[in-house]
């Protein structure tokens, strides 16, 4: 009777890993095989890209990236992995691209590809309208919320210092702009496209935006495993044709070279 | 893996320092007070558990149930997002939202851990106190607690270790502790092995640590401990009489 449970319990053992293993092969099969790439994003970013009521990824990322899918004739298929995620997502090949208002840096391209800008952005300061702050300057002595490891986190560590204890660093923007509303921070920085959206969609609550010359502008790019150019070729194909039919200014109202 | 032992980068972790180092320190004051919170709160809905009256019992059962089964970042969430906005009008920082989030949900498995240990002290314990003119509250604090607390380190124990693990959740409000250091670290840098393995051996550091002090205080508390002089290394310079 003991000799028979024992049988059990490794029976048992070699079922669950078997089970495991099959659903890495059929999971891994999938990806590579079809012509359908898969997109990771981050579907918090209100308008660029985020979840609709029933539950879709869709923004203006999205619209984007489709219309370069049909231009270079290809299919997508959009998977929500949230920000950083995604990066090694993109690193170790588990996706083929992914579009996620990503800012092209020099940072990034030591450790990823990047098409050519699809989409020009420049960050704004967002603080209550009774706030004495101008510019960019100002927010030196004061508390300043931003979503984490954006650009917007960036420029701020830039003023502030890089470990400062007064940058408060969210995993979203509606998050930072709630702990500037909170009285958490004094303002908010982050991209024109999602700091506009957010004012357009509350416009009960009393706000203001100031845009700064010093703020440097940004072109965001599709994100690509480094040194996978077959698909790079492909996306950047795609970006040329929508620029040139004039798709690309249709969707985003911004003229591009 | 390879790639990773090719070019370990540890100047980022260097060049981050002091955010670990203010990592290290919110992550110990939020555990340090969310246990301490947690172990009187919870001492009192583990009595309130054992009450024979239903307008005792019933809020601690209820208090038990709620927090014990909801996830912890919900609970931070609700309250630094929701609760304390609404109370005070505005926020009170990341701390005090942490640390109150940590210390109502410790405070739940706490009083699971104290009402367990109470009642594994035998009925006759309480009966004897009784018996010799001590009043009920009396006998629990001078009988009854003192017994049980031997039994309760163990698994008080377990709680601190788990409390300074789960205390990497309040980083999703945007405190500054160990974690968050660590993403910073790791979207700087676009890299992930440095910071993260950096984070987990702090921490580990820490539970380490936290398990040589619960060790002690087992031992020390433990039915066979006998007290020698060179063990002795919290006595102060009281002179020890006899030996």
């Amino acid at each position: 009777m003991r000799n028979l449970k024992k049988y059990w319990s490794v029976a048992f053992l070699c079922l669950t890993l078997g089970l495991v293993l099959a659903a890495c092969g059929s999971s891994t099969g999938s990806d590579s095989s079809g012509d359908k790439l898969v997109v990771a994003t981050d579907a918090t970013y209100a308008p660029m890209e985020y979840m609709d009521d029933n539950g879709n990824i869709v923004g203006i990322d999205i619209d984007i990236v489709d219309a370069i899918a049909e231009a270079a004739g290809f299919e997508v298929e959009y998977k929500n992995y949230g920000w950083e995620p995604l990066f090694a997502a993109v690193e170790n090949g588990e996706v083929d691209f992914a579009v996620s208002s990503i800012t092209i840096t020099d940072d990034r391209k030591e450790s990823f590809d990047f098409t050519d800008p699809y989409f020009v952005a420049n960050q704004v300061i967002l603080v209550p309208a009774d706030s004495d702050v101008e510019s960019f300057e100002d927010l030196k002595d004061k508390r300043v919320s931003v979503q984490i490891n954006t650009t917007g986190h960036e420029v701020v560590k830039g003023l502030l210092g890089n470990t400062s204890s007064d940058i408060v660093a969210t995993e979203t923007m509606p998050l930072a702009i709630t702990e500037m509303l909170n009285g958490n921070a004094d303002a908010s920085v982050g991209d024109n496209s999602v700091v506009l959206e957010y004012v357009k969609n509350n416009p009960d609550v009393e706000l203001k935006t100031i845009e700064d010359d010093s703020f440097e502008k940004e072109f965001y790019g599709l994100m690509v495993q480094k040194g996978n150019s077959e698909i790079l070729d492909l996306l950047n194909e795609g970006i040329q044709k929508i620029k040139e039919d004039g798709t690309l200014k249709e969707l985003t109202g911004i003229d591009i070279e | 893996m390879i790639d990773f032992l090719d070019a370990i980068r540890f100047d980022m972790i260097w060049n981050y320092k002091e955010l670990f180092i203010r990592g290290l320190w919110i992550t110990l004051s939020l555990t340090a007070v969310g246990y301490v919170g947690g172990i009187i709160l919870g001492l009192f809905l583990g009595i309130g558990k054992l009450s024979k009256i239903k307008w005792i019992y019933y809020p601690a059962k209820y208090y038990v149930d709620f927090f014990r089964g909801t996830p912890l970042l919900v609970q931070i969430l609700l309250i630094h997002l929701a609760v304390i906005p609404s109370i005070f009008g505005h926020s009170l920082g990341y701390f005090v939202s942490g640390a109150t989030a940590l210390m109502l949900n410790c405070a739940a498995y706490n009083a699971e851990i104290i009402r367990a240990g109470i009642q594994s002290i035998e009925k006759g314990q309480m009966e004897a106190a009784r018996s010799l003119g001590m009043p009920q509250g009396e006998a629990m604090r001078f009988i009854i607690l003192p017994q049980a607390f031997r039994r309760m380190i163990p698994p008080l124990g377990n709680e601190l270790i788990a409390l300074l693990k789960d205390s990497s959740l309040v980083t999703v409000i945007a405190a500054n502790d160990l974690l968050y250091a660590g993403k910073v670290v790791a979207g700087a840098y676009a890299r992930f092995w440095e910071p993260y393995i950096t984070v987990a051996i702090l921490y580990l550091l820490l539970t380490w640590v936290f398990t040589k002090v619960i060790a002690y205080v087992e031992r020390r508390y433990s039915n066979s401990y006998i007290p020698s002089q060179r063990r002795r290394i919290f006595s102060f310079g009281r002179a020890s009489a006899g030996g």
